[in-house]
């Protein structure tokens, strides 16, 4: 670097200092810009291909199959997934410690198809009415969720929604004891239904009653639940893609030929969700025809009022109380016990017929009776007033795959206008109402796209060998013993040096 | 280089520095391993990251005397007087913190060896974490290195490398500070929110993207990414090589 | 042999070496003379390598210091003002790490630390911890430590300074005999100290050089320019005349110190200051003026610059 400086003794400029300190200097801004060069470099071009995934089961990649899925799309698709809260900086052990690399390799592997954003409904309120005009889905009650949109099309994914849990766990602890990832499949399969035009169609059969069901549609559009209406007529005809058939609160019987067209429907392995009460408009009726239908599945709906005796399930009145969900059910909303009124008795029919699995669905206590009412709604004095625990709601499926399934419940307190527009679309009985449709609507197969839920790594000793005798001694060697003899080197070192 | 790294690293067992450092990182290796096993879920990953965020402090303990001590003394004198190169004296003086970091890490290597023992699980993303704390040891202790050559006092020197590894640290925190003062300040000169959120998150993006620690997170679940070593290894010879220009100065400095 | 080349050295506006050309041949002991903050040590640490010149060159050997530090340097055994020694360090562990610094072959250690280590006497304390050892003995480390690797040049800087006279004596003793197989740059501030060991002498001041010479043009200079000091008991102007009265006393200045005991400092202008020193004995016993004290008064080195540079302007 000296190779150049000639001896000017005469000269009075400090030249060669001069020199040095403007190479020190540039060399330091060279290399600072080379740096620079280098990491964008590595960033933004080779970025995608210098990342491996080597993790047992690629948890943080998508796999082939969504590659595929991607690349199939038209290039000028935009799928947009926005989080709804911050972007957190360290997601380690938390819900999105899957989920926010693995959406990152989404938009690696995209092209530009998919965009991955984190924004604060709290510190931007107008991404909820950007992305849910509106507001069928209720977002700024979903903090902690990912919205996936497609041409003005949303769905809500929640961070539950990504992961297999252990139900057992969750039953007993209300923990999530997560057991598999199934993050790709639910946001890959998303975005399919969303781009597919996949949709899970539900027709809601009018005209049984006066009221409308617009928080019912509304509930079933947030769970990407397509709804058309079926109203009653003399021609009524189930239509080809209905997946789920709906009678929401009927106050009378369905008609001879509804009657048949739904009993072809069941028999081939159709979805129906029945909801009735015990009301003053429809106190005298029976429900024959429609009793004919669910006989099939196993189940009656009995012209009796359910009324709760035990104060502790009474909530007002005998006939306003709680219900408890059945043990197989108890996992479809946050609380176990949920909100009944003016119920009626949903019978599971006793002469079981085979081929069938029919459960209760919601139960009172044991003490609960059965009260017979008039036309001006005055009890009937009646032998079957007698305590004893009887089902608001139940559940019957065939066997085999796909299978008809109907959902019928003894109260409107799930699925009313009425009640939701008084309790809220975050009610525990709307969970559970959601949780019922969405076990309705899980046994339509997809086309297409098989993910599979990835493992997740297991880190949990042998119990046999991990004993508390093991973890006594770990405690003693790691954290006493090996500290201790180090600083005991410490002092000895320094005494034996010091007078050296 | 070697004998600078050599008398480097042995001094550190001269001395109590050497024995008391790594006392300290096996009690609190110990303890986070022991809570883990007393749980009965060992992952050795979560163990190197909580043995990271001690880098703040470990780090300038290690790096302080390396070159602050030499000019205290006036050892650095034989540096610039024997044929041994600036650049090698100090690679050897990192090399030599590096490689007591790797003694101290023998503690992990038996905590692997007992939870393997135990039938535990010592995946990949255990040894994505492992590869990422020996690079990040390798940047902080470069950037211990450089604050040891800036000062010939070695509490000055610890208390510079503790704030640098500290701004590293809470970097993200910071960013997200800094964005909100852009946003409200470009509000009140009379921006539109919009334009003042957007830059604010643009400077936010920006100095998140030095976060090293933001940068390796996923190497945790066995995604390894070249381009995150990269930038830490780009700081790596940043602070070597102005810690190098540093020592170098005072050949020409006219002060 | 090294050559230096009109070096300058400047910080910013104080320039404290001017303009400095001079060699120092192989073999030979060159003093090197001048107050404190005259350039020496700048002056030294720029051969070594330690400083860059602000413009000048420094041939080491042959092999410039700026564009072959390294070939440079491994001719150079540099002992700084200030001893660069660990003192958490052993010496032979001191040592032996100045023998990796100085990339001295394995095969060849063994021998040369036996050597080094007679040679500076410092045989029985190769086990104890440098920061331990006497003032004496870390300035012998610190020789041993520039003679590490067999430099054909040492350069010592200071060397003596701070050590009791039993100690300066040896170190004295030791750089002597080094001397019969390397160069020798040795600084200080004490003109007898160079007197005894150097054959050549630069003085510099200021950071210029004052004088090079040889240690005999050196006396010569120096010679006439000795001045004794004569306390006696006797009548003081009288005394003061006549003894600037003898041959080769040029000033005689007196002072009452005592009413009984009075000094007289005498310039003496002869080269014989012998000869002059017995004349003053004889008048004195012939006046009958006991004299109590007679000694010669050492010029401080401002004094023989001051010297130096109106003899030249003389000349």
């Amino acid at each position: 670097m000296n190779k150049n400086m000639t001896n000017k003794p005469e000269k009075k400029t400090d030249d060669r200092a001069g020199k040095m300190k403007l190479y020190s200097i540039g060399s330091v801004v060279l290399l600072i810009a080379i740096i620079l060069l280098v990491n964008i470099l590595f960033d933004r071009i080779f970025g995608k291909s210098l990342s491996f995934d080597f993790s047992d089961t690629a948890q943080n990649s998508v796999s082939q199959a969504t590659v595929d899925y991607l690349d199939s799309l038209p290039a000028d698709t935009h799928i947009r997934i926005v989080g709804l809260f911050s972007r957190p900086g360290n997601v380690s052990g938390t819900s999105y410690q899957y989920i926010i690399p693995l959406l990152d390799d989404y938009v690696r592997e995209s092209d530009g198809k998919v965009t991955v954003e984190y924004v604060n409904p709290t510190e931007n309120p107008s991404i909820i009415y950007q992305l849910d005009p509106n507001n069928s889905y209720d977002l700024s009650s979903k903090a902690d969720s990912f919205v996936v949109e497609y041409n003005g099309k949303i769905r809500v994914i929640s961070p539950i929604d990504c992961y297999m849990y252990d139900e057992q766990v969750y039953k007993y602890y209300g923990q999530y004891y997560i057991t598999g990832n199934n993050t790709e499949f639910t946001f890959t399969n998303t975005m399919f239904n969303l781009t597919s035009d996949y949709s899970f169609k539900a027709y809601i059969v009018t005209g049984l009653k006066e009221e409308g069901n617009s928080y019912l549609t509304k509930i079933l559009d947030s769970m990407a639940v397509e709804t058309a209406e079926l109203p009653v007529s003399a021609n009524f005809v189930i239509p080809e893609d209905c997946d789920l058939l709906i009678i929401n609160g009927p106050n009378s019987d369905i008609s001879e030929n509804m009657y048949v067209a739904m009993t072809d429907y069941l028999t081939g392995g159709g979805k129906m969700f029945v909801a009735v009460d015990y009301n003053l408009a429809n106190v005298s009726e029976k429900y024959t025809r429609l009793n004919l239908l669910l006989n099939q599945m196993n189940i009656n709906i009995d012209p009796v009022l359910i009324s709760e005796n035990d104060p502790a399930y009474q909530l007002g009145s005998s006939v306003d109380s709680t219900v408890m969900a059945a043990d197989e059910f108890a996992d479809y909303s946050n609380i176990k016990y949920l909100h009944s009124s003016y119920a009626r008795n949903i019978r599971i029919i006793e002469n079981y017929e085979a081929g069938l699995y029919t459960n209760p669905v919601l139960l009172t206590s044991q003490k609960a009776s059965l009260v017979e009412l008039d036309e001006q709604g005055n009890s009937v004095d009646s032998d079957i007033n007698t305590e004893n625990q009887y089902n608001v709601a139940a559940c019957s499926s065939g066997y085999g795959n796909d299978p008809a399934k109907v959902y019928v419940f003894g109260t409107l307190n799930f699925s009313s206008d009425e009640y939701i527009s008084s309790y809220g679309l975050s009610d525990s009985n709307v969970d559970f109402l959601k949780s019922c449709i969405r076990d309705l609507s899980s046994t339509k197969p997809m086309t297409g796209l098989n993910i599979a839920t990835k493992q997740i790594n297991n880190f949990s000793l042998d119990a046999q060998k991990s004993t508390t005798a093991l973890s006594t001694v770990i405690l003693i060697v790691f954290m006493i013993a090996i500290p201790v003899l180090l600083v005991a080197a410490a002092v000895i070192v320094y005494i034996k040096r010091k007078n050296l | 280089m070697y004998a600078i790294f050599k008398r480097e690293f042995l001094s550190y067992f001269r001395s109590p520095v050497g024995y008391v450092a790594i006392a300290i990182f096996s009690f609190l290796s110990g303890f986070i391993f022991y809570t883990q096993f007393s749980e009965g879920l060992v992952n050795i990953g979560n163990e190197v990251i909580t043995l990271r965020s001690f880098f703040v402090v470990i780090v300038p303990i290690i790096t302080m005397g390396l070159l602050a001590e030499d000019k205290k003394r006036g050892t650095d004198i034989l540096y610039y007087t024997t044929p041994v190169s600036l650049f090698s004296v100090v690679t050897g003086k990192v090399l030599a913190a590096f490689a007591l970091f790797a003694i101290m890490f023998i503690n992990v290597i038996i905590h692997i060896i007992v939870t393997i023992c135990c039938g535990g699980m010592v995946g990949v993303g255990a040894i994505g974490t492992i590869i990422v704390f020996f690079f990040m040891a390798l940047t902080f202790i470069s950037i211990g290195l450089f604050a040891s050559a800036i000062t010939d006092n070695q509490i000055v020197s610890a208390i510079v490398s503790f704030i640098f590894i500290l701004i590293f640290q809470i970097l993200t925190v910071i960013a997200g500070y800094v964005a909100t003062a852009v946003d409200s300040l470009l509000t009140t000169i009379g921006f539109s929110t919009e334009s003042a959120s957007a830059a604010g998150s643009a400077v936010k993006n920006a100095i998140s993207w030095f976060d090293p620690f933001a940068k390796t997170q996923d190497f945790r679940l066995g995604v390894f990414s070249v381009s995150s070593l990269v930038y830490l290894v780009s700081l790596f010879v940043l602070f070597l090589y102005l810690t190098y220009r540093v020592l170098d100065k005072k050949r020409w400095s006219q002060a | 042999m090294i050559e230096i080349n009109n070096l300058v050295k400047r910080y910013g506006d104080k320039t404290a070496v001017n303009d400095i050309s001079f060699t120092v041949n192989d073999d030979e002991i060159l003093g090197f003379l001048g107050p404190n903050g005259a350039g020496k040590s700048t002056t030294m640490n720029i051969i070594t390598g330690y400083l860059s010149s602000t413009s000048g060159t420094v041939k080491v050997n042959g092999h410039d210091i700026l564009e072959e530090p390294e070939l440079a340097k491994k001719e150079i055994g540099y002992l700084p003002e200030n001893p660069p020694l660990y003192n958490d360090m052993t010496v032979s562990e001191y040592l032996n790490f100045i023998f990796d610094l100085k990339c001295v072959p394995k095969e060849r250690r063994k021998n040369q630390f036996d050597r080094i280590v007679s040679m500076v006497k410092i045989t029985d304390v190769t086990g104890r911890l440098v920061g331990n050892l006497s003032k004496g003995y870390k300035q012998r480390v610190g020789i041993a430590q520039a003679l590490v690797g067999d430099p054909s040049i040492l350069i010592l800087d200071e060397p003596t300074v701070g050590l009791d006279p039993n100690q300066i004596i040896e170190i004295r003793k030791l750089i002597k005999s080094l001397a019969k197989t390397h160069s020798i740059i040795i600084s200080s501030h004490i003109l007898p100290e160079i007197q005894e060991i150097a054959d050549r002498v630069v003085i510099i001041n200021k950071g210029k050089i004052a004088a090079i010479d040889t240690l005999n043009d050196l006396s010569r200079r120096l010679s006439g320019q000795s001045k004794l000091l004569m306390t006696f008991r006797g009548p003081v102007k009288e005394c003061s005349a006549k003894v600037r009265a003898i041959q080769g006393v040029a000033s005689s200045v007196p002072r009452i110190t005592d009413s009984k005991i009075n000094q007289l400092e005498i310039g003496i202008a002869s080269d014989n200051t012998n000869e002059v020193r017995a004349s003053i004995f004889f008048m004195m016993a012939k006046e009958g003026w006991p004299i109590l004290e007679f000694r010669s008064l050492d010029p401080t080195l401002e004094e023989i610059f001051l010297n130096i540079t109106s003899g030249k302007r003389r000349s």
